[in-house]
């Protein structure tokens, strides 16, 4: 996992992310208009935040399949927050904080049963998938709780300076993260306990810690997208998240990041998350039938990685 | 799939335990096993609120199972119906196809099976109570052509991949077919969830600036568009939604883009499904297909029916 695979990964995966534009501008008179790049941000937003979160988990050799349906649960934590009898300035910063909280704890749970009890990643995290979605139909009865604050739309739909503010918050996670992973000793941690998890024992690394933390950290973040979501859609939905494991990874992996761990970064993961959200939105305004969709991004996907692939074994 | 086999045997041993006392004294009792898809959805609660309703009218036992979207437990319910030798059997199927297998068991063992809302696809059933959901469609259809004034660029934020919502798109298109100044321009698939539908509108916000109409094929497609329109302060864009659940008509009756919503009666289903038995059960021929109707509501018939009770 030399430096320089690395920045090949993701020059490979940039260049292609500026040629689908392209193709698309040409295609689309209505595609590369300033009204339709940012609407492609807040909606790649939602799943890029929680891809920032996968990263970290993949690097660490982890995956994390309950995202989606942590999403659903957090959006209906915090909308039932919110229907609670108190004032909206009271319950506002209640509501997002319970929210995340669950989200935080569902990921430190994941972490622990990782590492106290030696499941691997992806029977702990399938498990949580399937709990966290039932527990959200459980609760709210498979009915959506709506009628919520008109405030707390703002959160999803609002705009600060022209930007949506779940693009700008998207990107604030992705420069943090970013900075943690490059230039912090915990950063150089997840890429090592995630090259080889003895060696890194061996050298003195809690990595232990390291797992609890990433786990923690997608729970957070998946929290974090599932409020912005109740937020855009004004309720809490328990089905919600549906499917959003499968778009995360594979922003994640489109992005260069290995399923292996130890190798990516958050960078690929960004233009990964944006170059399926461009292939997305561009397939749909040229009215593109969602069969054939399902069938494109697929091939994306698969191209991809074999790109990688490829470009490793060089 | 193995432990299964273990299950059955002792949930049915637990099951028949159970009942058993209780089968003595009511000999006469027609006794009918029903297989919901789910007890989550209002949708279904109703329905089942129907079934007992008319069940208790016809003095018939029920036993009603659920197997909540699984259709491996769907088949161990309809074979533990089989085992017990219930009278008659309905089937909310889980999966069209994939029913099958217990539908045929159950014409092997000579108990007639309906279906209510979902049709199965294989095996031999006496009759499928559904709402008309082409009749829906059509209803919609009507109702945007009407309300655009015949002419306009319209998408449906559909989710083609379940019968009952092909039927709906099929009727609203045979409905706008009669408008030759409508154009459907764009047909997406939301999932039948609101935060992908919401996501795909937008994108058809941007392809089509001057869309006039959006037929969402169930509720969360058409509140889903309804939040697109909102977040992109779309005017005189006019939405109408299928299934009148209570957000979409809040949302109506606050005068958003939501204008209509097409109303389906579960609950007429869970009567007819019963009364069609009885017949069957009487000798009385029953037709394989019984739509059940279904009607539109909008801003004013809400007004009117508030106002009324």
């Amino acid at each position: 996992m030399s430096i320089s695979t690395h920045r090949a990964a993701e020059y490979g995966i940039g260049v292609a992310f500026l040629l689908e534009i392209v193709v698309f501008a040409l295609l689309s008179p209505y595609f590369f208009t300033a009204d339709n790049l940012l609407n492609i941000s807040l909606q790649a937003s939602i799943t890029a935040i929680i891809a920032v979160g996968m990263t970290f988990v993949i690097l660490t050799g982890g995956i994390d399949l309950s995202v989606g349906s942590l999403v659903a649960l957090a959006g209906i934590v915090t909308t039932s927050v919110l229907k609670l009898d108190v004032p909206i300035i009271v319950s506002f910063p209640f509501a997002i904080l319970s929210g995340l909280l669950v989200g935080g704890a569902s990921g430190m749970m994941a972490g622990l049963c990782t590492t106290r009890f030696r499941i691997a990643p992806f029977i702990v995290t399938l498990a949580l998938m399937t709990i966290w979605r039932g527990a959200a139909f459980l609760y709210t009865e498979g009915r959506p709780i709506w009628e919520l604050p008109e405030v707390f739309g703002v959160l999803g739909s609002g705009r600060v300076l022209g930007i949506p503010i779940p693009t700008l918050i998207m990107l604030i996670v992705f420069v943090v993260a970013h900075v943690v992973l490059k230039y912090t000793t915990f950063g150089r941690y997840v890429y090592a306990v995630g090259g080889n998890a003895e060696a890194a024992r061996v050298a003195g690394i809690a990595v232990d810690r390291v797992y609890m933390a990433v786990y923690t950290i997608s729970g957070g973040l998946s929290a974090l997208s599932g409020i912005l979501l109740a937020s855009r859609i004004n309720s809490g939905q328990p089905n919600a998240g549906l499917m959003y494991e499968l778009d995360v990874i594979a922003a994640v992996v489109v992005g260069g990041t290995s399923l292996n761990g130890g190798r990516g970064s958050i960078v690929g993961t960004f233009v990964g998350a944006m170059l399926i959200a461009v292939l997305r939105n561009g397939l749909n305004l040229l009215n593109v039938g969602s069969y054939v969709q399902q069938v494109v991004v697929g091939v994306v996907i698969l191209l991809a990685v074999m790109a990688d692939r490829w470009r490793r074994t060089e | 799939m193995k432990r299964h086999f273990l299950l059955i045997p002792l949930l049915l041993g637990l099951f028949v335990g159970i009942t058993c006392g209780k089968r003595e004294e009511t000999q006469q009792t027609k006794v009918i096993g029903v297989a919901l898809l789910t007890r989550g959805h209002m949708f279904y609660r109703d329905l089942e609120e129907g079934l007992l309703e008319e069940a208790q009218k016809q003095r018939y036992e029920l036993i009603i199972t659920s197997a909540e979207f699984d259709l491996g437990k769907q088949i161990a319910q309809v074979e533990d119906f089989i085992s017990r030798k219930v009278d008659a059997i309905i089937i909310c199927p889980v999966d069209s196809k994939g029913i099958g297998t217990a539908v045929k068991a159950a014409n092997a063992a000579g108990i007639p099976v309906f279906t209510a809302d979902i049709a199965a696809q294989e095996g031999e059933v006496v009759s499928h109570i559904a709402s008309d959901n082409v009749a829906g469609g059509r209803l919609a259809g009507e109702f945007l052509a009407k309300a655009l004034g015949g002419k306009g660029e319209i998408a449906i934020i559909n989710h083609p991949a379940v019968t009952s919502v092909l039927d709906r798109v099929q009727g609203f298109k045979e409905a706008i077919a009669k408008y030759p100044e409508i154009k459907i321009v764009a047909d997406v698939s939301g999932q039948g969830v609101r935060d992908r539908s919401l996501q795909v509108t937008t994108d058809v916000l941007q392809a089509h600036p001057t869309l006039k109409g959006i037929f969402g094929i169930n509720d969360d497609s058409a509140l889903g568009a309804l939040d697109a329109v909102q977040q992109y302060k779309k005017e005189g864009i006019i939405i109408v939604g299928y299934d009148a659940t209570p957000p979409a008509l809040d949302a109506i009756r606050k005068g958003t883009s939501l204008k209509a919503d097409v109303i389906q009666y579960p609950k007429v289903i869970g009567t007819t499904t019963i009364q069609k038995i009885r017949d069957h059960f009487a000798g009385v021929p029953v037709p394989p297909i019984v739509p059940v109707e279904v009607g539109i509501v909008d801003r004013q018939t809400l007004h009117a029916s508030s106002e009324g009770g």
